[in-house]
């Protein structure tokens, strides 16, 4: 179930992107509801607010389909974080990000944190297998690994052999590191000057919870500046411009109504 | 799934509009307050009054007055109406003339001198209700132009209109849709926003408008709906950002338009209806030749080709409603909060607060205990509608009656469970945690004698420890209800503290006997008759402590008595008077005794009477033991000891009385010595314990226990008169080696004392007593002591003569200090007694520092009758 927008005004944006099947939504559902379960393909988009200390992050989750591909820039428009999420047993999932999602963040704000993401790392990666999230256990019991399996049906961009067997791991963490400095480069940032790659790419699993909880914290950790710095911009101009650049008359209209 | 959120309404049929006539179709519609105006393919507009009338059973319908026709002589379709009603127009556009007709008479209004009142070459209008002009009489229009890749900016006037703005769009526009400054725009091939005051342009998303026609509705400040591929329907605000997820559309959405907090579409053949709040689609109707939906003022008409309908939302709360009989209580509550801006804050409090209660029974009745906790908590829930579900828990003097409407539809816990008695125990585990949480806190304001009464049925019910913390605590149990239902589980300890609680201490004693005799069962306290003991010691009801002490008594003494000795010396408890207690006691002789020792052992009270009668009780009970036979030996060396330390520690027993009472016994020699020692009768005491018992430690032993008190003197007469006992015992043998052992064994204990106590006599005396024959081998510990003791006083008293001497030397030197003045002598100063010079520097010096002749002081102090001390002798120079 889509969580609750509760009519609060959020203060910062962080938007997951990647291919369909990646497990974006199952990555948000397993940080929001503190269980993995079956999601159908989103349509669109949907957004969770999360409380944050004293902020509210939006954190949107957008739809893998290409049919919907138009519609990613207007999710980043603004965004503080973006997550390119990958499937590490599928490299085509890893090139669609650069070739389709990357034109996508340049809508983001210029301060953008990009993470990169390789979901799905339970099937490749035994420690990625244990539970992480100790109230998992309790809330659905004991379970087997058999039933864990069958309970879950993969999507069909990853096939996973009922028995247990690891998958071939298509993608390397290396690769992740790899995209990420391109990722710099088509930005024209600066290597040094950015958050290191180390620091940005995970590897992660919606099922088992592994390092999914690290991840969005990291980033939440990371967008607060923006948050401040946005909070101060608002203090000096109610309205943001829709292009700074050539912001002139626009502010005697920002207090109308 | 579905909510029932609106009802279709019929608003004008086809019969009024069109009859019969098959061709004519509704091109566009407008409406205004009650005016509702439709335009068809035929170039008719046609204005009617709609009334909205609500039936005696609360159904609305409409019921719509046709008030005239006109044709606007075009053959062609009217293809938009909209009404400026502060000008009293209508902006029609019909064969891509964008002209004027009044609302009222329809008639077209004829051009005014200096301007035109028609545009020419429009595909589509939209009217800017936001607009940034304040002028009430004229309307803000934006205008797609056929021929031109331009939106134009007209201002609207009763008589004319008038460009104020022309900005040209990358592609044709085909939609457009105006707030403020912002124009939103469909283009061939995407979505756009453009600032037309700046010329500053968003795109949006690409969509194609030749596959799917473009929506793009304004709904609300700097927000628009747009139709998005995939047929989803996306919302974009003027900064190109999208704010809300978007909602799922079909992909032939024809119109769309928020009716908060839902977005309606339509389609060919349905009406969606989502909500904003969770992006669900919550209801859907069968819509059929479905044509246009539009929203004016709130209001969502929608017309097929031949008729005009209305869609009208039903109550809000009917719609909660809805949701909560269907249990789905997370939509209930989104809808109540995401309803929170379009109710009066106070009216929401009520609703939500309902809601939230409502909300936690249907979890309650899911045993969704933490969930249904939390809502009740949050919808500060009346708890005793929670306790209400219970059979027989609220006391039948509670004036609690359930709130109407009900929160929920149970009759009662078991209508809720259908005889699971698993259920029945889990909701009863809940309501004693719940209970339990909130009894303290100010949810049970009001209704703390409910709440703590229910409680405790539930703990005596379900035999749970906390009974007996609730009723030893502050509580408001009411007593009258909680009686019966703790006879009931057989809590006849419990009750006790509860009527304790009430000030029924009578009544708690009474039941708690029962239970302790075995007249009733009650296994919680096994200890039940020491707890009563323990009650009754501390109870600040004297008449209840006589009544109970006896029955206490007589169950067991030693721990009955305990009433009285642990009673606790505080203000609050009322002072039982010993004597009244010693009384009572009489006929529990075990008691009694106890009680004496506790007055005079612990207590340590000097009252003569307690002395003698515990003295007495301690004589009799060894005379007792001494008369049965066999004697109990160990029995008997305590009850002796114990008499014998009464008789040697307490000075105030009458010793006469116990002399007396001991007379006549041969057995208690060394009471009666130690009496005689009492009277300072020494002699026959010594006697008795050296001639009787020839127990020479005792003798000894009595000795230093007679002189404990007194000075060295005393004890040494003491032990003089021992040894003169014994030497006296001793000399009619005569003889230093004596026959027979007696007179032998008296000389040896003399011989033994002397060499155990050689310190406490006087030596020359001991000499002059002792037998000549004695040899000095057997006296050497004592002699050499005697010696030992008498070098060491000589030197002790010497060293007491120096100390002494220094310490006065030491006090006189600290008082010439204290003088400070030095004492000057000089050959040229004379004595002032002889009056002659000093010549030599040794001088004496008389109070107040004057020097003197040492010869002169010798002289005067032999010549002075009275002898005066002289003081200080000083050598200065």
């Amino acid at each position: 179930m889509p969580e609750v927008s509760k009519l609060r005004k959020p203060d910062v944006k962080i938007v997951l992107l990647g291919d369909m099947n990646v497990g974006k939504t199952s990555l948000l559902h397993r940080y929001t509801e503190r269980r993995f379960k079956d999601t159908v393909s989103t349509v669109g988009g949907a957004f969770f607010l999360k409380q944050w200390g004293p902020y509210n992050i939006s954190i949107w989750d957008t739809a893998g389909r290409e049919q919907f591909h138009g519609l990613g820039s207007m999710y980043c428009r603004g965004a503080a974080a973006v997550i390119l999420t990958y499937d590490v047993t599928n490299w085509q999932s890893l090139a669609e990000l650069e070739e389709r999602f990357l034109s996508l963040t340049d809508t983001a704000n210029h301060d953008c944190i990009y993470a990169v993401v390789g979901n799905k790392a339970d099937l490749t990666d035994p420690k990625a297998q244990v539970h992480q999230d100790s109230d998992s256990v309790s809330e659905e019991g004991p379970r087997t690994e058999s039933q864990v399996l069958s309970a879950c049906p993969t999507p069909p961009a990853s096939p996973v052999s009922l028995s247990g067997l690891m998958l071939h791991k298509q993608v390397t963490h290396e690769d992740a590191v790899a995209l990420y400095g391109r990722l710099l480069r088509y930005k024209g940032l600066d290597e040094k000057a950015s958050l290191p790659a180390d620091k940005m790419c995970f590897e992660t699993s919606a099922k088992t919870g592994y390092n999914v909880d690290t991840l969005f914290e990291t980033l939440f950790d990371l967008v607060l500046p923006s948050i401040l710095r946005k909070r101060n911009e608002n203090k000096e101009s109610p309205t943001v411009d829709l292009e700074d650049c050539r912001g002139t008359g626009k502010k005697t209209r920002s207090s109308c109504c | 799934m579905s909510v029932k959120a609106f009802e279709l309404v019929p608003a004008v049929e086809r019969d009024l509009l069109m009859g019969d006539k098959a061709r004519i179709n509704i091109e566009c519609i407008e409406c205004c307050g009650k005016h509702l105006y439709v335009g068809t393919n035929d170039c008719f507009i046609h204005h009617f009054l709609l009334d909205e009338v609500t039936s005696a059973k609360g159904k609305l319908s409409y019921s719509a007055q046709k008030l005239l026709h006109k044709y606007l002589g075009l053959k062609k379709p009217v293809a938009e109406l909209r009404a400026a009603s502060a000008l009293e127009r209508l902006i029609v556009l019909c064969d891509g003339v964008v002209f004027l007709v009044d609302m009222v008479t329809l008639e077209t209004v004829p051009s005014a001198a200096g301007g035109g009142a028609k545009i020419r070459g429009v595909i589509a209008f939209c009217i800017n209700e936001n607009p940034v002009n304040g002028d009430p009489f004229c309307v803000e229009m934006g205008v797609l132009s056929s021929k031109r890749r331009t939106v134009q900016i007209f201002m609207v006037y009763e008589d004319r209109v008038q460009l104020v703005k022309e900005v040209s769009t990358p592609e044709q526009p085909c939609a457009v849709s105006l707030d403020g400054y912002f124009l939103c725009l469909a283009l061939a091939t995407q979505y756009m926003i453009l600032n037309y005051n700046t010329g500053a342009h968003q795109d949006l998303f690409p969509y194609n408008s030749e596959e799917r026609r473009p929506i793009v509705k304004r709904i609300g400040r700097e927000e628009f709906l747009l139709a998005a591929p995939g047929g989803l329907g996306m919302f974009a605000n003027a900064e190109g950002v999208s704010q809300r997820a978007p909602v799922n559309w079909s992909e032939s959405v024809i119109g769309a338009a928020v009716c908060f907090p839902y977005v309606v579409a339509l389609d060919e053949s349905f009406i969606t209806i989502h909500s904003m709040l969770d992006q669900q689609l919550k209801q859907t109707l069968s819509f059929r030749d479905g044509h246009i939906l539009q929203d004016f003022e709130g209001k969502v008409i929608l017309a097929s080709t031949k008729a005009v309908y209305v869609l009208v939302p039903l109550p809000l709360e009917r719609q909660i409603q809805d949701l909560l009989v269907s249990h789905r209580v997370e939509e209930a509550l989104i809808l109540t909060e995401g309803a929170q801006r379009n109710i009066p804050k106070e009216k929401f409090q009520i609703l939500h607060k309902r809601i939230l209660q409502q909300a936690g029974f249907i979890q309650f009745g899911q045993l969704q205990f933490l969930e249904a906790k939390e809502h009740f908590r949050k919808g500060q829930l009346d708890v005793r509608e929670l306790i209400s579900l219970y059979p027989l828990l609220l006391p039948a003097s509670s004036s609690f009656t359930r709130c109407h409407p009900p929160l929920h539809e149970f009759a009662d816990l078991n209508h809720l469970a259908q005889g699971d008695q698993e259920k029945v125990l889990r909701c009863k585990k809940f309501l004693i945690s719940y209970l339990g949480e909130v009894r303290s806190t100010e949810v049970a304001n009001g209704c703390r004698e409910d709440v703590d009464t229910a409680l405790l049925k539930l703990y005596a019910e379900q035999d749970h420890d906390s009974l007996l913390d609730l009723l030893a605590t502050d509580n408001s149990c009411l007593l009258a209800d909680s009686v019966p239902w703790l006879e009931k589980y057989h809590k006849y300890f419990a009750l006790g503290l509860l009527y304790h609680y009430n000030g029924q201490d009578s009544s708690a004693l009474q039941l708690w006997i029962r239970v302790a005799d075995g007249d009733l069962q009650d296994s919680t306290r096994s200890d039940l008759y020491e707890y009563i003991v323990d009650f009754l010691s501390s109870c600040s009801n004297l008449d209840l402590v006589w009544k109970y002490a006896d029955w206490a008594l007589r169950k067991d003494p030693t721990i009955g008595v305990c009433i009285f000795t642990k009673r606790p010396a505080t203000k609050e408890l009322p002072e039982l008077n010993p004597d009244d207690v010693i009384g009572y006691l009489g006929k529990h002789k075990q008691a009694l005794l106890l009680y004496l020792e506790h007055l005079v052992l612990d207590r340590q009270i000097q009252k003569e009477t307690f002395h003698t009668h515990l003295a007495v009780l301690y004589v009799e009970r060894v005379l007792s033991l001494l008369s049965e036979s066999p004697t109990d030996d160990e029995q008997l060396t305590k009850a002796r000891e114990r008499l014998q330390a009464m008789l040697r520690e307490s000075n105030l027993y009458r010793v006469q009385y116990l002399l007396g009472k001991m007379e006549n016994c041969e057995h208690l020699l060394l009471e009666r010595a130690t009496l005689h020692g009492k009277l300072e009768e020494n002699e026959k005491a010594l006697h008795i314990l050296v001639h009787k018992l020839r127990d020479f430690p005792s003798a000894e032993a009595f000795c230093i226990w007679a002189s404990s008190r007194r000075d060295s003197a005393y004890r040494q007469q003491l032990f003089h008169l021992l040894l003169g006992v014994y030497l006296d015992g001793s000399l009619p043998g005569q003889s230093q080696i004596a026959a027979g052992g007696g007179s032998g064994e008296l000389e040896m204990a003399a011989v033994d004392l002397l060499n155990r106590h050689g310190e406490v006599f006087d030596a020359v005396r001991v000499l002059r007593m002792l037998p000549e024959g004695w040899s000095l081998q057997l006296l050497r510990p004592f002699l050499g002591r005697a010696v030992r003791a008498s070098m060491h006083a000589c030197r002790t008293s010497q060293i007491a003569l120096g100390l002494a001497h220094s310490e006065n030397l030491q006090l006189l030197h600290d008082r010439l200090k204290e003088r400070k003045k030095p004492v000057v002598v000089s050959a040229k100063k004379g004595c002032h007694l002889c009056h002659n010079t000093f010549s030599e520097p040794d001088v004496v010096c008389l109070p107040g520092g004057v020097p003197v002749h040492t010869h002169c002081v010798a002289q005067r102090v032999r010549d002075s009758p009275t002898k005066r001390q002289l003081t200080n002798r000083s050598n200065h120079t």
